[in-house]
């Protein structure tokens, strides 16, 4: 049985919240950014995340000990992608963005959504580093029967 | 596990409750690193409860842990249906069990010493 295997198998998901949380902070703070490198508003990002089978060092580790079984998934994020919403447009003539009607295309970014989101990632977090310690203190007390 | 030859009934059942409760960490683990993945489905093992008490009546059995999918839990429209409340209880649940039986076993093996050593508990 391996323990050290479920560290980074929680690791995983802790890397993983890290990245969503940082997304929507990019999302946050790119609320009202009317020019982007690609050429018109930010567009708000989303991560995915995708199960997949635990880290082929852990893996070999089990094969390795004749203990292969199906393997527990570890997260990853499988892509960043665009949300494809259209952007809010505004009536703002004097903008130096606006288009020939006067109209200017400003992100399609929601606070709300973005801070629930935000929460989501932040209660995951939580929830994965306590596993972390549970599995830190299995070990410590594996350890301890050496005494 | 047979190499070892000065064990007891006990040790051998402690060394299984140790094992299932590792391996059932590690689903634990799994499922709240799964938390927000899209159509993940929780996993459990097989019959947990049956071969806990298996391993506590000290019978002789085959340990294959095999993690399956649990059905019939609240499913998100995500098609997730990690459930916080359950996989944080059974993590706590789950490390005192660990922690009993890691008890259990210094007892026991600090028993032995004593009987090797002539009584004396050093």
């Amino acid at each position: 049985m391996n323990l050290f295997g479920m560290l980074e198998l929680s690791g995983s998901a802790l890397g993983a919240e890290r990245q969503r949380a940082e997304v929507v902070a990019s999302n946050m703070a790119n609320a009202q950014t009317t020019r982007t490198p690609a050429g018109g508003p930010y567009r708000r990002q989303l991560v995915v995340f995708q199960a997949q089978r635990a880290p082929r060092f852990a893996l070999s580790f089990a094969l390795a000990g004749g203990l292969e079984r199906e393997s527990s998934s570890a997260v990853r994020v499988a892509a960043v992608v665009s949300d494809q919403r259209p952007p809010v447009m505004r009536f703002e003539p004097g903008h130096p963005d606006a288009n020939p009607q006067g109209y200017v295309a400003y992100p399609q970014v929601d606070p709300i959504e973005e801070m629930t989101d935000l929460l989501g990632a932040v209660r995951a977090y939580e929830l994965n580093a306590s596993a972390v310690q549970a599995t830190k203190n299995m070990i410590a007390q594996s350890l301890d029967l050496l005494r | 596990m047979s190499m070892m030859t000065i064990e007891t009934p006990l040790m051998r059942g402690l060394e299984r409750v140790l094992d299932l409760s590792a391996f059932r960490h590690q689903i634990i683990a799994a499922n709240l690193a799964n938390i927000d993945t899209p159509g993940y489905q929780t996993r459990d093992a097989r019959d947990f409860a049956g071969e806990m008490q298996q391993a506590m009546d000290g019978e002789e059995t085959s340990f294959t842990p095999v993690a399956h999918k649990l059905l019939g839990l609240l499913e998100r429209p995500d098609g997730n249906n990690v459930s916080v409340e359950r996989e944080s209880l059974l993590l706590a649940q789950n490390q005192l069990r660990f922690q009993v039986a890691v008890a259990f076993l210094k007892s026991e093996f600090h028993t032995m010493s004593a009987a090797i050593n002539g009584g004396s508990t050093s």
